[in-house]
């Protein structure tokens, strides 16, 4: 018989942290919540991650800081963003009124500033959990948490000792084995493991001889990675129990059930946010009735149930 | 209405952006060449055409498909009034440079786009005796509803904004050649005076712009007009045309294009250096801070 699609429960345990529903939106390609409200019903959303903070302002990469490829497109950034200080002073304020949990993403040069800001910004009102962004190709220093399985351990442990709030590991696809690095978050005591963010890649025009984007190398998002970000979740699935948040070219409803089924208990709307600013909404009408569809009555009956058996 | 009301420093700095924008799934009904490799294309909106002014912009996404993936960011050329002189449909302008462009020139009535906006902050609405738009090619598409605006043809936006007719309004419209002249009927039948220069000479003045630009401010001034400028087109002209106002202290305000992602402040891509009241300056997005600014704040 097939379940209703109105009494379907959406909610999602991640670790320590429980979300309202399964689809979020990404860090970075959601401003601070605010420049978004005239197109999705904030409220309604799974989770908002905000655009990484860092503990000292950053002026950010040099123009140009995004190119469009094949079904993509290529950013370098470079995490432009106030501080944590005018963060919390300009942005945490409206972000705790929008109704949905807001997951603070983070970034430092070193261990000590992640675990400052984790401590700083777990004691925040309207924080529910906290991503440490171990994983962006376009700044040093943060991406080495993600490259490395014991320093990742490390650094959650340290930021789990830090404070209170739920921690997420966001883990970067530029490494020989993603599994490995995400058991060093399982075992530091990650609530939760997030992957993918952006693929390096590089975008050059021929006829001038120069690179298009101003930092030379960017992180590839969008539709183009989706694969490779389905690949990475199956893996890690298969690696550790801690809950996955699945990022990277998810667009359609279609996208979150492919990702439920690899392993992730959620999802993160990322560079399809830039090109239909009221995708989040879309696919949050359509999710109910997909659950129903496969009778599933809430959102972990789907999670990891891809089936591997020789074709008939 | 109010998300935007609580903005903190250098956040969303234009008050009347966003909270009007919205996305639509919306109908061409007109897509027709304005000259070489320039279109214009029309399609009903009434939500966008009600609330958009001069210098603001709209992102346009061909709705099938990944590939082009990003919408377009692309000014508004002018609105469309109804048989009742109500605005219901939008004229965008545009160049063919690139895939998303040339696929969008193969549209046709009928044809479905994705639009949202309207985006940005606008051209200021302050009074002035002489208006002088400066464009060099596909630039002068932020000129036309401006120009209509201030020769007291039309009004934009809800409510209404004021804008007190000016005595002149010209457009010093710089172009490669002939063939790129695109729209000139229209500006005139918007009332605008139209001078035009071009690189070979074969059309207007041969030269650049700036020294139409030279000419009809000496002309301003000798019939003892206030002047504001406002300018937009490829960048080393805008810097040109910033230098000379600074020199003949005339305001003047310049329209950015940058390359964005998304246009509604989310992406931080479309960044220029703005300078900040300390002297130095500050990384800013074009989308939500501009695409408008005052000529002297840009660091080029």
């Amino acid at each position: 018989m097939t379940a209703a699609a109105t009494d379907i429960d959406l909610s999602v345990p991640l670790g320590r942290l429980r979300l309202p529903n399964p689809v979020l939106v990404a860090s970075g390609t959601f401003g601070y919540a605010r420049e978004m409200a005239p197109f999705v019903d904030l409220a309604r959303l799974g989770g908002i991650l905000p655009k990484t903070v860092t503990r000292q302002p950053r002026q950010g990469n040099a123009p140009w800081r995004t190119i469009e490829t094949p079904a993509g497109m290529l950013n370098s950034i470079g995490l432009d963003n106030d501080g944590v200080d005018a963060f919390a002073a300009n942005h945490l304020p409206y972000l705790a009124t929008v109704g949905c949990p807001i997951i603070v993403s983070i970034a430092g040069r070193d261990e000590a500033e992640f675990v400052e800001m984790a401590a700083m910004l777990g004691e925040q009102p309207g924080v529910a959990a906290i991503e440490l962004n171990i994983s962006c190709p376009n700044v040093s220093g943060g991406i080495d948490f993600g490259t490395n399985a014991s320093s990742c351990e490390s650094l959650v442990k340290a930021c789990r000792s830090a404070t209170p709030a739920p921690i997420l590991a966001k883990l970067t696809p530029n490494v020989t084995s993603i599994a490995e690095v995400a058991k060093g978050a399982e075992a530091g005591g990650a609530d939760a493991i997030s992957l993918i963010n952006t693929v390096q890649g590089m975008a050059i025009d021929w006829r001038r001889r120069r690179p298009m984007l101003g930092n030379v190398i960017g992180g590839l998002s969008g539709p183009a990675i989706k694969p490779i970000a389905l690949r990475c979740v199956y893996q890690v699935a298969q690696a550790v129990k801690t809950p996955l948040v699945g990022i990277g070219g998810i667009a359609t409803i279609d996208d979150v059930m492919e990702f439920l089924v690899a392993g992730a208990s959620a999802v993160q709307l990322g560079t399809v946010n830039f090109y239909n600013p009221t995708a989040a909404a879309t696919v949050l009408d359509a999710l109910p009735k997909a659950l129903a569809d496969v009778d599933a009555t809430c959102v972990a009956d789907v999670v990891g149930t891809l089936q591997i058996s020789p074709r008939d | 209405m109010s998300n935007c009301s609580t903005t903190g420093p250098g956040e969303l700095a234009a008050s009347f952006y966003a909270d009007a924008a919205r996305q639509h799934r919306v109908t061409i009904t007109e897509n027709v060449p304005l000259a070489r490799d320039t279109w214009r294309v029309r399609f009903e909106c009434p939500a966008i055409a009600r609330t958009v002014v001069p210098g603001q912009f709209l992102m346009l996404r061909l709705p099938a498909g990944n590939d082009p993936l990003l919408a377009r960011p692309l000014a508004l050329y002018d609105t469309v009034l109804d048989a009742k002189g109500q605005p219901t449909g939008v004229d965008v302008a545009y160049l063919v440079v690139g895939k998303m462009t040339a696929r969008l020139s193969e549209l046709r009535a009928g044809d479905e786009l994705d639009v949202w906006g309207p985006l940005g902050n606008g051209f200021a609405a302050e009074p002035v005796d002489h208006l002088v738009m400066v464009a060099g090619g596909i630039g002068q598409t932020p000129f036309l509803a401006l120009g209509r605006e201030y020769a007291g043809r039309r009004r934009y936006g809800n409510p209404p904004r004021s804008v007190v007719p000016a005595k002149a309004v010209t457009l010093c419209y710089g172009v490669r050649t002939v063939d790129y002249l695109a729209g000139e009927q229209d500006f005139a039948a918007a009332g605008v005076e139209v001078r035009v220069t071009s690189n070979d000479g074969s059309v207007g003045r041969q030269g650049l712009v700036t020294a139409e630009v030279d000419a009809v401010l000496d002309e301003a001034a000798a019939a003892g007009h206030s002047v504001r400028l406002v300018c937009c087109g490829p960048e080393p002209m805008m810097e040109a045309v910033a230098e000379l106002a600074a020199a003949r202290q005339v305001a003047c305000q310049v329209s950015l294009e940058t390359p964005m992602a998304c246009g509604i402040g989310a992406c931080f891509s479309c960044v220029v250096k703005v300078r900040q009241p300390e002297g130095d300056w500050d990384y800013k997005r074009t989308c939500v801070e501009g695409p408008v600014f005052d000529a002297e704040k840009i660091v080029w």
